[in-house]
Parts: structure tokens; C-alpha cells; sequence
């Protein structure tokens, strides 16, 4: 007779949370490289432009939007990969418990060691290139939308090249495209913020995105680690 | 965060009639090359499996097959009674791989934790007890990169006794062991099968089974 006690979807879900942050803490060292990286980008932008304060004010919300991004995509190849190597990725396939809600919450830790730093230091970047003050708020809840909205798409992207070799550069040139439409409209709220104009709707159209992403991402993840780890 | 719920218990007499795990002509190729197969068996509450087989003979592709990992390239396979399907792998079951599965940055009783925050854990059974089993006590908190492949292959151990599993798949269990390691593998299967539950492992013939006459299933290259 075998006595069990199966653990609820919230326990599991706290579980994934509570390792994958534990892991990041362990390792914090990989956690400060993307934001020194995004540090030094952006004090290029002054040294090769010149330190004119009218032309940084104006690329300012840009290049902060674009290093934050290429930042991220630094870390973003290790979301999964660790968990193939060890073999954990299969016992979190073969645990009762959806799969995709998992890496759901994965990706959440992912985002929380990767992406919550870079925007921490998001208004530092912002003030290096004289970035209006009154314009930090709208880019911090752009990037508050769009990283998550590229740790999901990252996610797909990951799970898609993990049984590859190489796969880092690949999922920069796959990832680079997808995040066009988010730059854009991230770089859009930042534009109409700066001209004094209204800002609120590209805002709401990456919230629509990421509302959607929340969503099919992680089934799409599970699904493509399937079939990665089915061969 | 108490959402731990009771769930019922595995084996009722219902459910003990049907076999576990049954194959019908279960086979895999790659590149149009047979790896194993067609295979035909049943497995039944009590029971223990030996796959036997040379290196390269398709043991442990056969066993990610059992998990649900893998697709058979024909054949199906049967969960009692209902087909286990590729993306519906059964909670019931237990996977000791080549991998073990265990994070090197954290302590034995961290991993340990997380299993059981995923799959539950048997009634009166603790991670402290399942570590002193597995004669790791002393080590609970050393990250696991500084034990030895040994030790690492007990922490995985350790899980067997822990998650409510009724079958267990053991690929290669005695590697990387010692003497008393393996006497060990052997106590925790003979425990497992008095205990209602059933086994899969494979092997090179290296099994002590004292607890009836294990099924076994050669694999040929």
C-alpha cells in the first residue's frame, strides 16, 4: 500500500519558482554580466556621436530600448539549457503536472534574474544619455511590458533550437526579427511621451501581446521541448 | 502554501487485476534500422523487469520509451489498460536515467525538496530519512558538484523513496555505485516489489533479486 500525497498546481508552480531563483542567487555572478554589458553599450553612444545633449536626448529612449534588448538575448540562451544537460527537464516532463504551466514558470524566474536587473538600472542608462525625467516612467512601463513579452517569445525560440549545437547565435538571428513590432511600438510610446503626446495606446498594445503571449508561449514552449528531447 | 492534497492510494483491488505496463509489438528504428522490436510484454503489481542487453543493444531508448520521452515508431503501449500517449506521461511513475536530473549548485535536500514540491511524497516518509538511507547522512547540505558520481547516484536514489511511485525505470542503476551501493539498489527494489510495486531495469546481469523470479527481456543487436 502506497500512501500519497500529490501536490497542487500552486505548490508545484512555487517549487519551479523557488529553485530557479535559488539557481540564479547561486549563480549571481552570470546575473550582473547583461547589465554591465548594457552599461557599457550605452556609454559608447556618447563616445561615437559626440557628447552633444540635444542628439542623445532625442536617440536617448531608443538605445536604451534596443541595449536592454540585446542584453537580455545574452542570458536568453540559458533558459532551458542547463535543464536539458542535467536531465532535470525530463523529470519535470515526467511529473504530474502540466507541463507548460512549468515552464511558465520558468520563464518568470528567467525573467525575474535577467530581465527585472536591466530595467532596475533602465533609468541610470536613461540619464547617461539625458533622458527627460518625466519620460522615465513611460519607459519603465514599456520595458515592464516588452521584456516580458521577449522572455516568451525567447522562450520558443530556446526551446525550438535546443537539441542544436550553436544555438546561440541562431536564436539571435531567429529572436532579432520577432522583436521588431515590440520596438516599435515600445520606441513609440517613448517618442509620443517625449513630444508631450499622448503615449497610452502602443503601451496597451504591448499589453495586448504579452496578455497573449502569457498565454500560448508556454504551451508553444512545451510543445517544441517535446519534441526536442524526442530523438 | 499548503495545497497539498490526499489523493487516493494506487494500488486498489480494482486496479490490481490489469497489468501496470503492457507492449503490444513495440518497436524503434533509427534510420531504418531496427534498434530493438517488435517487443511484446506485461508487467503486473509485484513484478520486477530486467532488460538485459550488450551497449548499444537500445536498453535505455526502450526506457525513454516507457517514460512517455519517446515515440515508438510502432507499437503502443498500455498504462492500465489505457494507451499511455507521447505528451501524457504517467504520474506514476518514477525515471532514474544516465542523467540524474539533480542540480550541481544545490544541496542534496534542496533537490530533493523540489522533487517533492513536483510529485508528492509518500506518507511517513521524509527527506532527512531518505538521505540517511541511502547512507548519505552527514551530506544533506553540501551542494551536490562536490560529492562523487557515487554519491550523486545515491541523492537520485534517495528520490525513489520519496516520490509515490508505483512503477520505478531504472536505466543502468549500479553504475558509478560501490559494493554497499549496490546492495543498496537491491534492498530498495526488494522493498519497492513487497510493497506492491513494480520495477523496470536494466542491466548487464549484475541484479541480487531475492524477491521471486524477475521477467527478463533480452535485447539483441
Amino acid at each position: 500500500m502506497i500512501e500519497t500525497r500529490r501536490p497542487g498546481l500552486a505548490h508545484a508552480c512555487a517549487a519551479v519558482l523557488r529553485r530557479d531563483l535559488t539557481l540564479a542567487w547561486r549563480l549571481r555572478g552570470d546575473m550582473v554580466l547583461p547589465v554591465l554589458y548594457a552599461l557599457i553599450v550605452t556609454s559608447l553612444f556618447p563616445f561615437a556621436l559626440g557628447p552633444e545633449n540635444a542628439l542623445l536626448r532625442r536617440i536617448a529612449g531608443g538605445v536604451v530600448l534596443v541595449t536592454i534588448l540585446l542584453a537580455m538575448l545574452l542570458a536568453m540562451d540559458a533558459m532551458f539549457r542547463s535543464d536539458i544537460e542535467d536531465g532535470s527537464l525530463e523529470q519535470l516532463m515526467l511529473a504530474p503536472q502540466p507541463l507548460a504551466v512549468m515552464l511558465g514558470m520558468k520563464i518568470l524566474a528567467h525573467w525575474l534574474a535577467t530581465a527585472l536587473p536591466l530595467i532596475v538600472v533602465a533609468p541610470l542608462l536613461a540619464g547617461m544619455l539625458h533622458l527627460p525625467a518625466t519620460v522615465i516612467p513611460v519607459l519603465l512601463a514599456a520595458l515592464l511590458l516588452a521584456t516580458p513579452l521577449l522572455s516568451l517569445l525567447g522562450g520558443i525560440l530556446v526551446a525550438l533550437t535546443a537539441g542544436t549545437r550553436r544555438s546561440g547565435m541562431l536564436l539571435a538571428l531567429m529572436l532579432l526579427p520577432l522583436c521588431v513590432p515590440v520596438v516599435i511600438f515600445a520606441a513609440g510610446a517613448l517618442a509620443a511621451a517625449q513630444e508631450g503626446l499622448p503615449w497610452i495606446a502602443p503601451i496597451a498594445w504591448l499589453g495586448a501581446a504579452l496578455v497573449l503571449a502569457v498565454v500560448l508561449a508556454p504551451l508553444a514552449c512545451a510543445a517544441a521541448l517535446r519534441i526536442a528531447l524526442d530523438s | 502554501m499548503n495545497t497539498v492534497a490526499s489523493a487516493p492510494s494506487l494500488d486498489t483491488p480494482a486496479q490490481r487485476g490489469a497489468p501496470l505496463l503492457e507492449a503490444r509489438a513495440l518497436a524503434f528504428y533509427r534510420q531504418d534500422e531496427a534498434v530493438f522490436g517488435p517487443l511484446d510484454f506485461s508487467l503486473t503489481a509485484s513484478e520486477l523487469m530486467l532488460i538485459e542487453g550488450d551497449n548499444g543493444s537500445g536498453k535505455t531508448t526502450l526506457m525513454r520509451i516507457l517514460t512517455g520521452l519517446l515515440r515508438p515508431e510502432e507499437g503502443e503501449l498500455f498504462w492500465r489498460g489505457e494507451r499511455l500517449t507521447w505528451d501524457r506521461c504517467s504520474g506514476e511513475v518514477v525515471f532514474l536515467g544516465h542523467q540524474l536530473g539533480l542540480k550541481a549548485e544545490l544541496s542534496a535536500r534542496e533537490n530533493l525538496a523540489f522533487t517533492i514540491g513536483l510529485h508528492g511524497h509518500r506518507n511517513q516518509s521524509g527527506i532527512e530519512q531518505a538521505l540517511t538511507q541511502v547512507g548519505l547522512s552527514g551530506l544533506e547540505d553540501e551542494p551536490v558538484r562536490k560529492l562523487s558520481a557515487g554519491q550523486k547516484k545515491r541523492v537520485a536514489l534517495a528520490r525513489l523513496l520519496l516520490v509515490p511511485a508505483i512503477l520505478w525505470l531504472l536505466d543502468e542503476p549500479y553504475a558509478n555505485l560501490d559494493r554497499a551501493g549496490i546492495e543498496l539498489v537491491d534492498v530498495l527494489l526488494e522493498a519497492h516489489i513487497a510493497h506492491g510495486g513494480s520495477a523496470l531495469v536494466t542491466s548487464h546481469g549484475a541484479v541480487q533479486f531475492h524477491g521471486g523470479e524477475p521477467q527478463r527481456i533480452h535485447l539483441h543487436d
